[in-house]
């Protein structure tokens, strides 16, 4: 087992809620949800994000339209659609709960580590 | 100087230098064949490729600037090596169809290997596929090679038949690795140097769930179809009827592959025999075998022999060509179709030489529709006290024979013309009234008609002598070669008056005709209005002589003589001596003699 795999596999657990967080406000096209990602250091290469975009259309979470981009091609801007909506909220309530159960594992620890 | 390459990248046009387009259009492809079209690759590939024209972008200045093979380098390491592609289907399992499909991308398809070939690599497409050592499969060759030569027709059939390993994909699914980004590249970057090689250095180098799955592939590999069933259905999560499902399913493909491996055998036995057998037959045609004449004189017809094997080849082994074809389908599931043009030109070669069959058989038939035949006859000048000797003639042309109907010769006559030697020959006796003896010739013969038939008959040349009593009869009936072979017959009727007497010599035993008993030979018959009685004929005249000497049992002209250990058994023309350890019974000319030692 490695250290990098299981990082990964953390990351790329995640990584669909964060897309989806990402464009909770605003839509927005692959380079800005990569910029995001990549500022947050949720994303090592940009390559991780494209089926993951795809996934998330195809089962309905995400919807895009094509812009016309002043420097290059048109570009393409994804939104959440209504069942991504309560989607994002519903995997919000688990990750304030994971948040909290992994806070209380963890710190739990470390109090026994400190007695 | 580097030769560059224009691409349109989503919608932008770009220069870019060979080598950086070689490296990109690599790539591009490994990425591509990490997705399944059910994942939405077309999609995927379309936006990754947008990215990198639009990362393309922000390192062109101006038009006129080239893409070199840093500028790929670095979007590559922006985009990420190509597994980080890879969407992890532990975390996706709520999609069984892609992890079917995924799985079913590691199944090993049988290819021919190439770039390991000696000839057309065939044998070592079947060693990735059975997963042995080539040299084996070689080694088999060459025995099968030895056993008259089915190695050869096998090997050939499997070059035409399996398809070559071209690309890189086909090569790493003919060694049974999954298709993942990380074997392509692997691929490329080795060369395709050893097969051993890939499979270690995938191992290190792919995630951990790639290396899973590669382990699972040669796992899998060596353990048989079921365990490879198993475990598709532990991992992943289907209901219970699915499982039953999958259960049929696997039990069908193993009855399938089981009779797909009959067909192939049924198949492949035919067609050898009948290679072999037309070999034989067509190349005694061609080089004219002494002794294989007989074969052509027999097709009365003037379709020559080569022909009609040929057809007959044809109209066997195209069928059996198909079974063995349907076999191979169902074993080998990507084998190369022959194409519909083979399979119709075969349909319709099978249906020509099957209505060319019928139309030789029904003029063979036609030859036989005639049967006519010719009388001569002489009369034999002997009384009704003289006793006529019949005998065969010695000659050595047709010897040691046991049946009058098997022997057929071709040989040349006195004038060194080919000629049919035939034996097919009986002899009858009838009674006449007349005071005078006679003798009649019949010879018959088949044709397509009266005129032929009657031709045939009278070209028969049958001989015979008559010296004092003395009736000399051939052995063989003879007619040129160029008569042809069409049921000759001759039948020899002797006509005697009422009490006069015939004696067959023991050599005409076999021509006598089927209403003479052939115990009859040898003796003195005479004839009576209902045709020959024999006097001196006992009921048992089956003579054999046994002789048996061993030991302790003796069979003997003298009798028959059996020793135990401490009895005795004689038997011969005195009478009968048995004696044993109490009793001893005696019976010859002075009686009956019982004598018991108590």
């Amino acid at each position: 087992m490695k250290i990098e795999n299981t990082k990964a596999q953390m990351r790329k657990g995640v990584l669909e809620f964060c897309i989806l967080s990402v464009l909770k406000d605003d839509d927005a096209y692959v380079a800005e949800i990569l910029g995001t990602l990549k500022d947050a250091k949720l994303l090592v290469v940009e390559g991780t994000i494209y089926p993951l975009l795809t996934r998330l259309k195809n089962a309905g979470l995400l919807n895009y339209r094509w812009e016309e981009s002043t420097s290059g091609p048109p570009r393409k801007y994804y939104g959440l659609t209504e069942t991504g909506k309560l989607f994002l909220t519903e995997l919000n309530t688990t990750w304030s709960e994971l948040q909290n159960a992994v806070n209380l594992v963890t710190n739990t620890k470390k109090q026994q580590e400190n007695e | 100087m580097n030769k560059t390459v224009n691409i349109n990248l989503a919608g932008t046009f770009f220069h870019i230098d060979e080598d950086a387009y070689l490296k990109l259009q690599r790539y591009l492809e490994a990425i591509k064949r990490s997705f399944t079209d059910s994942q939405g690759r077309n999609e995927i590939i379309a936006d990754i490729e947008a990215r990198i024209a639009e990362l393309f972008n922000e390192r062109v200045q101006n038009d006129r600037q080239v893409i070199r093979i840093k500028e790929v380098d670095e979007v590559i390491s922006i985009m990420g090596q190509p597994e980080d592609y890879l969407v992890d289907d532990e975390i996706f399992e709520d999609e069984p169809q892609m992890a079917y499909e995924r799985k079913s991308s590691v199944s090993k398809k049988l290819f021919r290997d190439t770039d390991n070939s000696y000839i057309g690599g065939v044998a070592s497409g079947l060693g990735h596929y059975l997963g042995i050592d080539t040299i084996w499969i070689r080694l088999l060759w060459v025995l099968l090679i030895f056993g008259m030569g089915t190695g050869i027709l096998l090997y050939i059939l499997l070059w035409i038949l399996v398809p070559e390993a071209k690309t890189t994909a086909e090569k790493i699914i003919m060694t049974g690795e999954p298709v993942n980004i990380s074997n392509i590249e692997k691929k490329i970057k080795d060369g395709f140097d050893t097969v051993s090689e890939t499979v270690s250095g995938v191992a290190k180098n792919v995630s951990d769930s790639v290396s899973g799955a590669a382990k699972n592939v040669q796992d899998a590999a060596k353990r048989a179809d079921f365990q490879k069933q198993g475990n598709k259905i532990k991992s992943s999560s289907k209901t219970f009827f699915d499982t039953i499902a999958d259960i049929i399913m696997f039990f069908f493909k193993v009855i399938a592959k089981f009779i797909g491996i009959i067909l192939i055998m049924v198949g492949a036995i035919a067609l050898i025999s009948l290679i072999i057998s037309w070999f034989s037959v067509g190349i005694a045609d061609i080089v004219h075998i002494p002794g294989m004449d007989f074969v052509q004189i027999a097709i009365t017809d003037n379709a020559p022999m080569w022909l009609a094997s040929l057809l007959v080849f044809f109209a066997i082994g195209i069928p059996f060509f198909f079974l063995f074809y349907l076999g191979l389908k169902i074993l080998i599931t990507n084998l190369k179709s022959i194409g519909n043009i083979a399979k119709f030109t075969l349909l319709g070669l099978w249906l020509f030489s099957i209505i060319a069959l019928i139309v030789i058989g029904l003029r063979e038939a036609s030859e036989h529709a005639f049967n006519e035949h010719v009388i001569e006859k002489q009369e034999l000048y002997i009384t009704t006290n003289d006793t006529l000797n019949i005998r065969m003639a010695e000659n050595n042309l047709v010897r040691n024979r046991y049946s009058r109907h098997d022997s057929f010769k071709i040989a040349n006559n006195e004038n060194g013309d080919k000629t049919i030697y035939s034996s097919d020959i009986s002899i009858t006796v009838k009674s006449t009234t007349d005071s005078l003896a006679s003798i009649s010739i019949e010879k018959s013969a088949d044709g397509r008609d009266y005129e032929k038939a009657m031709a045939r008959a009278k070209n028969i040349n049958y001989i015979y002598t008559f010296k004092g009593n003395q009736l000399y009869l051939d052995t063989y009936l003879s007619t040129l070669s160029k008569n042809k072979f069409s049921d000759q017959e001759v039948e020899i009727v002797l006509y005697l008056p009422v009490g006069s007497h015939v004696k067959f010599n023991n050599n005409t035993n076999n021509y006598l005709s089927y209403g003479m008993p052939s115990n009859y030979a040898n003796h003195y018959l005479k004839v009576t209005e209902e045709g020959v009685t024999c006097d001196s004929c006992e009921e048992d005249e089956n003579e054999f002589e046994v002789n048996i000497d061993m030991p302790n049992i003796k069979i003997d002209e003298n009798g028959i003589e059996i020793k135990g250990d401490k009895s005795h058994l004689k038997i011969n023309d005195e009478g009968i001596n048995a004696e044993s350890e109490e009793v001893k019974v005696k019976i010859d000319g002075d009686g009956v003699n019982i004598k018991s030692d108590k």
